[in-house]
């Protein structure tokens, strides 16, 4: 992205300054050179860095710097691109489902329930899942509060009432991130082990997923497309919590330039995050027959299981943990 | 109507603080608000040469198009105000802004940086004009008396220079033919999308 | 979230109710106006569609309900009006001074800062003293009894001259000249004030030129330059508002902006030609320069004929001085200095401008003189645009040294000769008899005759064994009225005076470093603090640097406890008893002093000076109809009713009595003006005529009086000082009238023996008055003297300063020998010569000087505590060149501990890595106080008077050294050795 490639060159440019500001050769002690007389131009300071700074009395170093035009930029993306990304990413997310619902509607369970079922996920990866699950919704709602807020809500609330909302938007924001940051770094380490791909992953986004038609390609606990949105969370929970702090103590690890790109970064993955997320809710619910138990209750019917997690199904099975009556009857061998 | 901007002849600007102090005292501005000061360029060296700088009321202010709350709010005089009372210290229009002006009392942004702060070209705020309570938020509104910023009124050298701008950049046009020199109008091509051609 | 000002009115009114513009009230259109240059200025904007600029015909200057108050700023001398918006006895606002001729509207960040002092959140509130090492609140009477009580101890048992009474540039005139009568009446001449440190080499070595030791020119006039050369001043910090005149002069005039100066400053950011120079080098430059002007023939022939003596002479010291000479002494290259001396020289008019880089030297007196010949040698002196336009410091440093809180004089420059006192005695109407009385019993009539202690050695006459100061004893007590301690050099040393003192009295708005160094010493007791009020919160007039007198309103009453300066001497004089003679002719309501009465009395008595013109009311009129007086001549239009032909302030001299109506001298020594009209001549001080030697053995009578004269001159020649006697061989006399020959013949003794009764000692005015009338001039129009045989150097001469890095120029220019003057040993000699047998420039390799920044002043104790200033300048710092921060892995900001040459002296602070300094020199400014040799003294202050912003001082490091002529110090140049913390 231009963007990006435009944050780079100042970083390049501040360190530039260090070596350029060196202007005269130094002379001997008390020897003149020239006239003072000319001074410096802006235009050529602005060309040559894109960034002024100079010299201030004040301890606050910020207040150093004279102009740096780069925040009309940075300005450009905030209220275009974004705005633009943002609403494509969202908007377009839910049409495509709803689009995928109205023709394919729910995935049914082939010869539907069994009537007995397997433990899927422990009370753990459920406590886990679903703090994150709500600190995700909290941190998307609020945090697209700062950039759709004022379009969408602030004509009907009227400003003080928005502001207002706002405000406890932004303490929400802050605050329930530490439970969604510590929440992700726990459901990694929980489930790392299921998300490495192997084999049967290729096969299974060959065939689509069996998303689209009628296939069933086999799948482990965790089938290839739930592989790619776990790392994507992981990843792009490590990019939002890394920008998202710099945000909270801003100018703490970076300067100016560093924290238009903190808020790029932050705003950018976290709209792909909520498009995506919207996709793993609609198929954890209305999306899919029998997928919601795996964290409601953390048990799932055994034929769903064998239907769309079949390698993992015997896995288990094998372990001696095999299907059972629901609600946490004692494993029984399968017929 | 007349388009009020801010002009530095950083060719007179001879860093003696006076804009800054002038600013503090005529608003109360109290200590860590910075809402105008003075950067030196090529410090020590020659063409070293200082910039007055505070808010320059910008055409189409980023500050005002990046708020989440559309605190900023532009005067029939072009003026930029805000509103501290709409404000919730998100911290965006310092990122979004050229020249540095908005303050904030706090310095983490745990939750809130407080409400921001800024140069209000000694035109106040929301509330009524010379009340108690615009006072105490925005500091005094000289422009409702007919009076210019105090920091341009009491340069030294006559070097920053405030109100309409066409008049101003006239005065620094002819200040530049007659002495044959000048760096330029710091900042205009940012702010206001214009330079001065003498 | 701004503070809330409780006190603070809604002071705003709509539009509507505002008041109409009253006389003066500039509105935006003339601030505006006033920014652009004139030429051309005017014309542009009238072409300008009025509508661009809103109307603002409906506002004024005044809110609903204020009051307006003028008075002058109290940090420097240039002297920008204040003014002050005041609702129900609080201060509420400034707003700009548009309409002073000074300032136009302008101040530098202490001005447009000043109501924050009279906010006074860590002024001194109550009197104080020490009781065990603790401060404990006192009331104002118990303070004034136990002080007088314990002074006249110390008389008794010590004399009078062991009380050191310290007074200030700050004092109003009103409060300089109590101090110095009382001092008087006190009995001794131990009296001084802060030009000591500041320009008293200037006034020395000035007025031994050309009669007088002022800036000869004015702000203003600077914009009539086409060559201004700076050379020792740093104007852009140290006096910014009078770099709107040079700047708008500089672009107008296309001049020549030359800046002399081991640092690149500020000033030398906007100049045209930069010279570095090795500090303590000025007089080889000057010379350098003139050798230049003399070897081209650039010099002005006509002037030096018809108005300078001895420049011959000079000439003789000015030939040693070639090009290589004096780039080897000061590394300024020949073809630089030849360029400048061209332009110095040819493109006139020219003006050297200088401040303490020139004057704080052994050899200052000297430096000042060899200025001083350099504008005789091309003819810049006494013209517009011309001039020593000497930019003095603090607000009235030149009324108080006009004043004279000087170890050399009484007031006016009349000296301490005996008739100086008669001439005072009549004025103050009290028995010379009596006042001599009050001189050291041991034998007062010599005390009272010779000049006491600069206050630069105020330590030594404490510390030295009792037989190395002459007079009867050590000084025991210091009375300190306005002045810092931590702007005086030897700072080690000077804690060891406090610690012996037997008594310490500090008079000030701030404790001071004398509270906390000296209770850091050791002082248990006896010790006081008196809180005093600035002279914003008392009316009074002061004097700004370029000999303008300027009267201040009172804007509010003193703040807490506070008193002004007078009521204290009115207090301390009551507790003496000799309050109803001292007080004769002054009004006194309870104890508060009638300000008016004072100036009054001195328009009385200070002929010499022409501070009789004067009078309380022209000075009013003055300040309500500033707008009338012209940028450029700061003249006011003839027709004009209330200061019809007037200069601004009545620049001194202003001849005669107020009815006179003598419009001032704006530019001294100007005979291109009638001496109605503010001309002037060179003074005839230095006698008539000369005794020469010549080769041969044989001497010759020279004249020393001026082969021209000022314009419309009815003696068109050189005349000597007027005096009855020459009155009378020109036949005026038979114009005085019978009250004035009556009083000059009182005076005289008798009818046939007042011949000598002189323009200086007429009390009737009327010799002055039959001067101004047949456009002669009192003092006489004699010559200028390249020469100056009375001064320890007669034609300057290059001498290093104490502590040199240069081994070998030291041999070759040594500083002066050692001798007692001021009734003290000047060991400066040994001094030196110790430094190089120690090898000290091994050790300490780095030369210091020390300077200004524009945020604080002088010590800095008041503008540290003012919130708004001290912001901006959180740390001490020590400016150190690239190079040598590398060669001592010294980073920018870091912290270092800076070493100096005597008393092991050791400071730590910042470092400021920038090429504004050269390599082997360091710079500091001289403002911080409040830590000591790396120890934090915070807690020495009384609770809640410590100034926000501490630091270490410059003069801890700086050390040994004074100009044998004035006892100056030598702050700008030493050594030391700086290390990474």
């Amino acid at each position: 992205m231009a963007r990006f490639l435009a944050q780079a060159r100042f970083i390049i440019g501040a360190l530039a300054l260090v070596f350029v500001v060196a202007v005269a050769t130094p002379a001997p002690s008390f020897a003149q050179q020239g006239t003072p007389g000319a001074g410096v131009n802006e235009e050529q300071l602005l060309q040559q860095l894109n960034r002024i700074s100079g010299r201030c009395t004040l301890p606050d170093q910020k207040a150093c710097t004279l102009e740096q035009p780069a925040g009309r930029e940075w300005r450009e993306f905030d209220q275009g691109m974004l705005l633009w990304i943002g609403g494509i990413l969202i908007i377009g997310a839910i049409v495509l489902l709803a689009l995928y619902y109205l023709v394919h509607g729910t995935i049914r369970i082939e010869g539907g329930r069994s009537g007995r079922t397997m433990v899927r996920f422990n009370a753990l990866d459920r406590l886990v899942h679903w703090t994150v699950a709500v600190s995700f919704i909290v941190l998307a709602i609020t945090g697209l509060n700062i950039t759709f807020g004022k379009q969408l809500l602030l004509p009907w609330m009227g400003p003080e009432n928005f502001s207002m909302w706002s405000e406890w938007a932004k303490y929400a924001h802050n605050y329930v991130s530490f439970a969604f940051t510590i929440g992700v770094a726990l459901m990694a380490l929980l489930w790392i082990w299921f998300n490495f791909p192997n084999a049967a992953d290729m096969q299974w986004l060959k065939e689509g997923g069996g998303m689209i038609g009628n296939k069933h390609p086999p799948a482990w606990k965790f089938n290839a497309g739930q592989k790619l949105l776990f790392w994507f969370v992981v990843i792009a929970t490590a990019a939002v919590a890394v920008s998202g702090y710099a945000l909270m103590f801003p100018f703490y690890f970076t300067d100016i330039a560093g924290m238009q790109l903190a808020q790029i970064v932050h705003a950018l993955v976290a709209v792909l995050f909520t498009a995506l997320i919207i996709a793993h809710i609609y198929i954890g619910t209305l999306g899919m027959e029998g997928a919601f138990e795996a964290m409601g209750t953390g048990e799932v019917d055994l034929n769903w299981a064998k239907q769309h997690h079949r390698l993992w199904v015997e896995q288990e099975m094998a372990k001696g943990r095999g299907a059972g009556a629901p609600s946490g009857a004692a494993a029984t061998p399968a017929e | 109507m007349a388009r009020m901007k801010f002009l530095c002849d950083a060719d007179r600007c001879i860093e003696c603080n006076a804009c800054v102090t002038a600013c503090k005292n005529e608003h109360e501005v109290p200590w860590g608000i910075n809402r105008r000061r003075v950067v030196t360029l090529n410090d020590g060296k020659p063409g070293e040469r200082s910039v007055s700088m505070a808010c320059m009321h910008c055409t189409d202010a980023p500050c005002a198009a990046v708020c989440p709350v559309n605190v900023f709010y532009t005067t029939a005089d072009a003026v930029v105000l805000h509103s501290k009372d709409l404000c919730i210290g998100c911290g965006y229009c310092f990122y979004a802004c050229p020249f540095g002006a908005p303050q904030y009392p706090k310095v983490g942004n745990f939750g809130s940086r407080g409400k921001m702060d800024k140069c209000t070209y000694c035109a106040g705020g929301p509330e009524a004009d010379g009340s108690k309570a615009e006072y105490e938020k925005y500091g005094a509104n000289r422009l409702a008396e007919g009076k210019l910023p105090l920091c341009a009124e009491m340069c030294s050298t006559k070097s920053l220079l405030a109100g309409d701008g066409e008049i101003i950049a006239q005065i620094y046009k002819e200040r530049v033919v007659k002495r044959g020199y000048g760096s330029g109008a710091w900042g205009w091509k940012t702010a206001y999308k214009e330079s001065i051609a003498s | 979230m701004l503070i809330k000002r409780t006190e603070r009115q809604a002071r705003r009114g709509t539009l509507a109710a505002v008041l109409d513009q009253t006389a003066g009230g500039v509105d935006r259109r003339t601030f505006l106006r006033r920014s652009g240059l004139a030429a051309g200025g005017l014309a542009a904007l009238g072409a300008l569609p009025l509508g661009a600029v809103r109307k603002a015909e409906a506002a004024g200057t005044q809110v609903a309900g204020a009051t307006i108050r003028k008075n002058i700023c109290t940090h420097c001398a240039v002297g920008c009006t204040v003014t002050a918006e005041v609702l129900n006895n609080v201060w509420i606002g400034q707003e700009p001074s548009w309409e002073s001729p000074i300032n136009r509207g302008s101040h530098c960040a202490k001005g447009a800062a000043v109501r924050e002092l009279v906010m006074g959140e860590r002024r001194l509130k109550y009197p104080m003293k020490l009781v065990n090492g603790q401060w404990t609140r006192i009331k104002w009477d118990q303070a004034i009894n136990e002080i007088g009580d314990k002074l006249t101890q110390l008389r008794e048992k010590s004399g009078p001259d062991s009380v050191y009474w310290l007074g200030s540039a700050k004092f109003s005139n009103e409060g300089t000249y109590l101090y110095r009568k009382l001092a008087a009446f006190w009995g001794t001449n131990n009296q001084d004030h802060q030009a000591r440190i500041c320009h008293s080499t200037t006034v020395t070595g000035v007025a031994n030129t050309w009669g007088y030791g002022a800036m000869t020119n004015s702000f203003n006039d600077i914009r009539n330059a086409k060559t201004m050369l700076i050379m020792g001043g740093n104007p852009a910090e140290a006096h910014p508002v009078s770099l709107q005149h040079l700047l708008e002069g500089k672009e107008l005039n296309k001049a020549n902006f030359i800046v002399i100066d081991p640092r690149m400053t500020r000033t030398a950011a906007h100049a045209t030609e930069y010279v570095r120079i090795r500090p303590g080098t000025d007089i080889p430059v000057l010379w350098g320069m003139l050798w230049h002007v003399f070897k081209n023939g650039w010099e002005d022939k006509e002037f030096i004929k018809q108005r300078v003596y001895g420049m011959d002479e000079a000439r003789k010291e000015i030939d040693k001085y070639t090009p290589e000479v004096v780039e080897q002494i000061s590394g300024v290259p020949g073809a630089q200095l030849e360029r400048v001396a061209k332009m110095f020289a040819t493109q006139k008019p020219a003006t050297l401008i200088w401040c303490m880089g020139q004057t704080q030297h052994t050899v200052g007196t000297a430096n000042v003189r060899a200025s001083c010949i350099a504008l005789l040698a091309t003819g810049n002196v006494g013209a517009p645009g011309t001039g020593a336009n000497i930019f003095r410091g603090h607000d009235n440093v030149q009324g108080a040294t006009d004043i004279g809180l000087d170890v050399v004089t009484l007031p006016f420059y009349y000296g301490l000769a005996e008739g100086a006192w008669k001439h005072w005695s009549r004025v103050w109407e009290v028995d010379y008899e009596w006042v001599k009385s009050r001189f050291d019993p041991k034998d007062p009539k010599k005390m009272m005759e010779t000049p006491g202690i600069p206050l630069t050695r105020w330590f030594d006459a404490v510390l030295l064994p009792k037989d190395k100061v002459a007079q009867s004893d050590n000084v025991k007590a210091m009375m300190v009225f306005g002045h810092a301690s931590n702007s005086i050099t030897r700072i080690p040393e000077s804690t060891k005076g406090m610690s012996k003192l037997d008594l310490l009295v500090i008079a000030d708005p701030h404790p001071t470093t004398w509270a906390s160094l000296s209770t850091n010493a050791g002082r248990k007791d006896n010790t006081y603090l008196l809180p005093i009020c600035t002279q914003f919160e008392s009316a009074g007039s002061r004097v700004a640097s370029n000999r303008s007198i300027q009267w201040g309103e009172q804007i509010v009453p003193p703040i807490f406890e506070s008193k002004d300066d007078s009521e204290v001497v009115y207090l301390l004089a009551k507790k003496f008893g000799f309050e109803d003679k001292m007080f004769k002719n002054i009004k006194v309501d309870g104890t508060k002093v009638v300000a008016e009465d004072v100036l009054r009395e001195m328009n009385r008595g200070s002929w010499s000076t022409g501070y009789c013109g004067q009078s309380p009311e022209r000075l009013k009129a003055h300040m309500k109809n500033q707008s009338k007086f012209d940028l450029v001549t700061m003249r006011a239009p003839k027709d004009d009713p209330e200061v019809g032909g007037d200069y601004y302030g009545l620049p001194w001299p202003c001849w005669g009595k107020p009815e006179v109506k003598h419009p001032g001298t704006p530019l001294l020594y100007d005979t291109t003006k009638s001496i109605q009209d503010g001309g002037g001549t060179f003074r005839a001080r230095f006698g008539n005529e000369r005794e020469e030697k010549l080769p041969d053995g044989t001497t010759r009578k020279v004249s020393l009086l001026s082969e021209t004269y000022s314009k419309d001159s009815e003696i068109k020649d050189g005349y000597p000082q007027f005096t009855y006697g020459v009155l009378k061989k020109l036949g005026w006399d038979k114009e005085l009238t019978p009250a004035e020959l009556a009083v000059i013949e009182k005076i005289g003794g008798g009818p046939d023996k007042s011949d000598g009764v002189a323009w200086s000692t007429d009390l009737s005015g009327g010799i002055q008055r039959l001067c101004i009338k047949h456009n002669v001039i009192p003092y006489g129009n004699g010559k200028a003297r390249a020469v100056a045989w009375n001064l320890p150097d007669p034609v300057p001469t290059h001498r290093e300063p104490i502590y040199s890095p240069r081994i070998d120029l030291i041999a070759k220019y040594p500083t002066y020998p050692d001798k007692v003057s001021f009734r003290l040993p000047n060991i400066g000699h040994t001094v030196q010569k110790a430094a190089v047998d120690k090898g000290i420039a091994k050790s300490f390799p780095l030369i210091l000087s020390s300077g200004r920044l524009v945020e604080y002043e002088g010590g800095g104790e008041e503008t540290r505590s003012n919130k708004w200033l001290a912001e901006l300048q959180q740390d001490m710092f020590i400016e150190i060149s690239p190079a040598d921060a590398a060669d001592r892995g010294i980073k920018d900001g870091g912290w270092v501990w800076v070493t100096g040459a005597e008393s092991s002296s050791k400071a730590k602070m910042k470092a400021l890595v920038t090429e504004r300094v050269g390599k082997g020199v360091a710079w500091m400014p001289f403002h911080f106080g409040g830590w000591f040799q790396g120890d934090d003294l915070r807690s020495k202050y009384p609770q809640g008077t410590d100034p926000i912003v501490l630091g270490e001082s410059a003069n801890t490091i700086t050390t040994y050294g004074y100009d044998p002529a004035t006892g100056m110090q030598e702050p700008k140049v030493t050594l030391c050795q700086i290390r990474a913390a």
